[in-house]
């Protein structure tokens, strides 16, 4: 094909959903609305970890509007986890709560209203009995003996094909210390960071004449949470209608199936269309944010630079449930120990539950903190053997060819080339040698 | 929402009239800012509320040394008050454009901390507040106005229609520290005035917001400031007093710790540019 | 729970509404009337979605009550997009991509128009001053602070 025939590539396009949204035409899940629709509000735990002893909606059952309350008694199939579809388990977040919550803000119970006003009125008078327990914030302490246990298999980490942790075991490290100059070691921590989209999580769902319930949703995983709220009401998938595309924002914090499940079942219970739709606290407060994860580091480097042992330990905080956290360390697993070419390295990734808002998705999966985490030991390996930054990277820079630690060839390396480029973009002289090299093929030595 | 009734009283006369009857169970709305996001996250569920914007308290006027300004003039109206520029400076460093022409500068009294800098640019400048009922009006001292968290010396009945503020003598600074630069609550705000005797302190009023239940006095700080001279070191004594005596609180802006800490480098800065405007 | 009749201006028409107590325009505008240009992206002025135009001054529909605004001129993006055709202002947000998912895109536009009415020259210093109480979560504002000046410069001094 000739340069001249694309009539894409190299051009400015103009965005195809650019006139629905400079017009404010574009139609968001907030501004679907159906005459006879109800409107549906949560109650949610004010504790982060307590039995629950008793629910009482008689005050709530008063308010002018009230519809129907929901409990986990209504939910067909209410223990699910949304990697369920790609094979993750088991099974361990309830739709709403049963005997138990793990976090402050936890589903418990859904009033449906003729309002928005009338359901928010009506979830201010519903009545919990708790018995309050013992809670663990820490990713290290809970995994220490005598702390809560807050999984019905008994730990506080997820269980990767019958380990305590996704590990990674390459060459042997402790022969890569020993034949090492220097012994640097570094404990790095992320925080949990909120996606905030400008549009909160919602949908709206619609019994249809056939029988099917329509959803309006704007998710970011449609199929995905389509599939999740089939088997959470226990029907055939032919049975829902998933209509989603528009999304207010998501980075990340709209793959979780949350909101769908509770208003279809809602929706089939009342025979009437159905909102769930965040609030701007809720959004913030009960939504997924990007997990916090806590990273040590230890590091074999010989006196000019090359690192021969890298043992890693590093911790997600899931928060109270699995959410897509189990995945994000298996992803952190595979990249934590850097574009670089270590020949022993030893990681354990480590998948922990605390009495925190759940974790889950954001911008780069687990892999953002590990490159947080990553980059900056490397600057404090360069600081210590007393080398540039620029060079520590281009001499342990992987090549096509290497095996990485998780036992994959290295085939489009590009670290080299990128970090020669980014070199030219600030104006930085790098030595000849660095120049010279290439990610395709290792220079004689 | 499920609120019965909402009153647009057009006077202060049926203001007062209206809370009179209805009492303390009737909400009293200045701008909305503070009132209104509680309503709609379905937090607070008001049965009767009362809107003052046609209350005509929005003005103001400028009789002989002090400047008077209706309750509900907003923030906006105050990027004007050429006489008094922190008042400006304050104004300008609350929410964003549409906040502040909507935020008032009589709400901004009873805005909860971190919010409520702008009363904290009011407290150093010694303002005194009008207060009106069925019953009459007197005048208080703003600094007397505050008894703890989201209490007043309001007296039943009363509203706050004015607020009068004597046109500075000293040299006065304004400094909101927040964690972004700007449409962001307050790490610790300052707000100082300074009047002068050749070197020495005649008078001092150092107000902070953020670091208390209120916009509060640092008056352990003003004592040091006090018949001293204004230096390097008074002024590094009286910012690790102000340090001291604070209450600040942890919020997810920031810890207590950081903010005391923050409390002691912008009292000092705040000071420093007193020093710097001689 | 008596409703109210409140007459004021919309969008250069005079209309009457009934509202309940303490009914908020952004609730009048996007349920009762159904223009829904007017966001609901937090319901606590701290998004700037819901920008409206009262009296040509910005304001939080989310925190306005519709009896406050009895008599006065309410605009929103309905109001100022023309049949057929775009206003300037939103053919820069859509030639410069200062556009992404299109949910601040209504508040951050009547915010531009409140600004090029007042100032048709605006700095850039001034431009991000007009914006700070609209959050954008995608663009990284740049795009859409480089659409205001270009609209500056199109109009040439001549707002609407």
């Amino acid at each position: 094909m000739t340069e001249e025939k694309l009539n894409v590539v190299g051009q400015s396009v103009l965005r195809r959903d650019g006139l629905g949204h400079v017009t404010g035409k574009t139609i968001f899940i907030d501004d679907i609305n159906f005459p006879d629709m109800l409107h549906l509000k949560m109650v949610r735990s004010p504790l982060p970890h307590a039995l629950i002893k008793g629910i009482d909606f008689t005050k709530a059952e008063k308010v002018p509007g009230f519809i129907q309350a929901l409990t986990h008694e209504d939910v067909p199939k209410n223990i699910y986890t949304i990697l369920c579809l790609i094979g993750v388990g088991p099974d361990e977040e309830p739709v709403l709560a049963e005997d138990k919550v793990l976090y402050k803000g936890e589903q418990i119970a859904a009033i449906v209203a003729e309002t928005e006003d009338a359901a928010m009125e009506a979830v201010s008078k519903v009545k919990i009995d708790f018995e309050e327990l013992p809670t663990v914030y820490d990713v290290e302490e809970a995994l220490k003996p005598g702390t809560p246990v807050l999984k019905h298999w008994g730990t506080n980490h997820f269980v990767y094909e019958g380990h305590h942790c996704r590990r990674v075991r390459f060459g042997d490290v402790d022969k890569g210390f020993d034949e090492s100059d220097h012994i640097i070691e570094g404990r790095y921590q992320t925080s949990p960071v909120e996606h905030a989209p400008s549009e909160t999580t919602g949908c709206v769902a619609r019994p249809e004449p056939d029988g099917r319930i329509t959803v309006y949703t704007n998710t970011q995983a449609l199929f995905f949470t389509m599939d999740n709220t089939a088997l959470i009401l226990g029907v055939p998938f032919q049975k829902l209608h998933f209509v989603g595309g528009t999304v207010g924002g998501g980075f990340g914090g709209k793959v979780d199936v949350i909101v769908e499940p509770i208003a279809a079942l809602a929706a089939m219970k009342t025979g009437r269309p159905v909102k769930y739709k965040f609030t701007r606290e809720e959004e913030m407060r009960v939504s997924s944010s990007r997990g916090a994860w806590r990273i040590y580091f230890k590091d074999g480097v010989t006196k000019d630079g090359r690192i021969l042992a890298r043992k890693i330990t590093t911790y997600a905080d899931a928060g109270a449930y699995n959410r897509h956290t189990p995945y994000a360390v298996t992803k952190h697993a595979a990249n934590i120990a850097g574009p670089y070419n270590i020949p022993n390295v030893w990681i354990d990734a480590y998948c922990v539950y605390t009495n925190r808002q759940p974790s889950s998705a954001m911008r780069g999966f687990g892999v953002t903190p590990a490159s947080f985490a990553l980059e900056v030991q490397m600057d404090k390996i360069a600081e210590t053997v007393g080398m540039d930054p620029w060079a520590i990277r281009f001499i342990n820079a992987y090549r096509n060819g290497d095996m990485k630690p998780h036992q994959k060839v290295v085939e489009d390396a590009t670290l080299i080339e990128v970090m020669q480029a980014a070199a030219e973009l600030v104006g930085y002289e790098l030595p000849e040698k660095f120049k010279k090299m290439s990610s395709l093929n290792r220079e004689e030595a | 929402m499920n609120t019965r009734e909402y009153f647009l009283p057009q006077s202060v006369n049926e203001a007062t009239q209206l809370l009179a009857k209805h009492g303390p169970f009737m909400l009293v709305m200045a701008g909305g800012t503070i009132a209104m996001p509680l309503i709609n996250e379905g937090i607070s569920f008001p049965q009767k509320v009362m809107g003052l914007r046609r209350a005509g308290l929005s003005y103001v006027t400028k009789p002989n040394g002090k400047i008077t300004i209706g309750a509900m003039s907003t923030l906006t109206q105050m990027l004007d008050l050429k006489e008094i520029p922190i008042l400006q400076e304050a104004a300008h460093q609350v929410g964003g454009w549409a906040i502040r022409n909507m935020g008032t500068v009589g709400g901004n009294l009873f805005a909860p901390p971190p919010a409520g800098d702008f009363a904290a640019a009011l407290m150093a400048l010694d303002a005194q507040l009008k207060l009106v009922s069925t019953a009459g009006a007197r005048i208080i001292s703003l600094t007397d106005f505050y008894t703890g968290f989201m209490t007043t010396a309001l007296s039943p009945g009363e509203l706050v229609t004015e607020i009068q503020v004597p046109v500075p003598t000293g040299k006065t600074a304004y400094l909101k520290y927040g964690r972004k630069h700007a449409n962001t609550p307050a790490v610790v705000t300052v707000a100082a005035q300074i009047e002068l005797d050749g070197e020495g302190v005649t008078n001092s009023r150092i107000a902070l917001n953020a670091v208390g239940p209120h916009p509060i006095r640092a008056s352990k700080a003003e004592e040091i400031l006090s018949g001293s001279p204004l230096n390097p070191t008074t002024i590094n004594m009286a910012a690790s007093a102000a340090a001291e005596e604070c209450e600040p609180f942890s919020d997810a802006i920031a810890t207590e710790w950081y903010r005391r800490k923050m409390v002691e480098v912008y009292v000092r800065r705040t000071l420093t540019k007193i020093t710097d405007r001689r | 729970m008596a409703s109210k009749i409140v007459t004021f201006t919309l969008n250069g028409r005079r209309i009457e509404v009934l509202v309940k107590p303490l009914t908020t325009v952004q609730t009048l505008l996007r349920d009762q009337l159904g223009l829904t240009s007017t966001k609901a992206g937090c319901k606590q002025g701290g998004c700037g979605s819901c920008t409206v135009l009262v009296n040509g001054d910005p304001m939080m529909s989310c925190l306005l009550p519709v009896e406050d605004v009895q008599g006065q001129e309410v605009t929103t993006l309905e109001g100022i997009t023309p049949t057929p055709g775009l206003h300037i202002i939103q053919e820069v947000f859509y030639e410069n991509f200062a556009i992404q998912c299109g949910y601040c895109t209504p508040g951050m536009i009547m915010v531009s128009k409140a600004l090029l009415d007042r100032n048709p020259h605006p700095g850039r210093e001034e431009i991000i001053d007009a914006l700070t109480g609209n959050y954008c979560r995608c663009t990284g504002y740049e795009p859409i602070i480089q659409a205001i000046e270009e609209a500056a410069r199109r109009m040439n001094g001549n707002g609407n």
